[in-house]
């Protein structure tokens, strides 16, 4: 399994950081943070899928709406790794349960203070994934933004 | 546009109607002049008054087509008006436009273009 967190490291120091973390199975419709929980660990997703889904009033009822879905290589929950250490969306299981790699804050910190070249490898990967949502959801959001302004102005 | 359309018919019977009216055309028999003319004239005026009427007073109920793009793994559920929407209905045509958005958004990322950014959905909750 590649992970987009450890491209560009090489297999023995990635075997040694996943070795922080712990193998979990999230069964199917488990949430595996929410909204609001304190970050304390990072998730590498090993098999199945991730939903990460934000609450929208719809109709004046409170519906977790899909945000976002993350697969197997991919990384969620790095807001254990950035203040102030909240969580700002719900990730779930579904459609079936799924394996991730938990990796406590703690740990990877300590990590990355005793292997500072591995640190600024993976720091740089994360970089790229935060990167990338940003470019997606302001792409998203213009979108969104022109159809409001067409719709009003029409 | 569709607004507007019984105005301009409304616009169109009142000018040949005033012109019936008022101008008499000799080569026209008075007979028809007597019952086209008013005819023309005051129905037109009837219906440019309502049609005006309804261009302020009716809600505007038509929503711009708009934006996308395609994307695998997205489910086609039919466009049906908001009110007849079952709740879990709307929730999947939400999904389904954020997957359609978000392939949109993955596609001008990829391919920065001023095409790309402007792509029209096929999502039925904006079309």
């Amino acid at each position: 399994m590649m992970h987009e967190l450890l491209n560009g490291v090489s297999s023995s120091e990635a075997e040694e950081f996943l070795e922080l973390g712990t193998r979990m199975i999230v069964p199917r419709g488990t949430s595996l943070f929410q909204l609001g929980d304190p970050a304390d660990r990072l998730f590498l997703i090993e098999d199945g899928r991730i939903r990460l889904t934000l609450p929208m009033q719809v109709r004046g009822r409170e519906e977790e709406v899909l945000v976002e879905e993350r697969t197997p290589g991919q990384a969620v929950g790095w807001s254990a790794l950035i203040p102030p250490y909240g969580f700002t969306l719900t990730a779930t299981a579904a459609p079936q349960d799924a394996q991730v790699i938990a990796l406590p804050r703690e740990a990877l910190l300590k990590y990355f203070a005793t292997n500072p070249a591995t640190g600024y490898k993976i720091a740089l990967n994360l970089a790229v994934v935060i990167g990338h949502r940003l470019q997606l959801f302001q792409t998203m959001w213009l979108r969104e933004m022109e159809r409001t302004v067409e719709v009003r102005s029409a | 546009m569709r607004r507007y359309n019984l105005l301009i018919v409304g616009l169109l019977m009142v000018a040949p109607g005033a012109y019936l009216i008022f101008t008499h055309p000799q080569n026209l028999p008075l007979w028809f002049i007597w019952l086209a003319g008013p005819f023309l004239w005051y129905v037109g005026i009837a219906v440019a008054i309502g049609s005006i009427a309804g261009i302020l007073l009716l809600p505007r109920t038509t929503v711009t087509p708009t934006c996308a793009s395609s994307s695998d793994n997205v489910a086609t559920l039919p466009a049906v008006p908001s009110r007849q929407v079952p709740i879990e209905v709307l929730l999947l045509q939400i999904e389904n436009h954020v997957r359609l958005e978000q392939a949109a958004a993955e596609s001008f990322v990829t391919f920065p273009t001023n095409a790309q950014l402007h792509s029209k959905t096929t999502s039925p909750l904006v079309n």
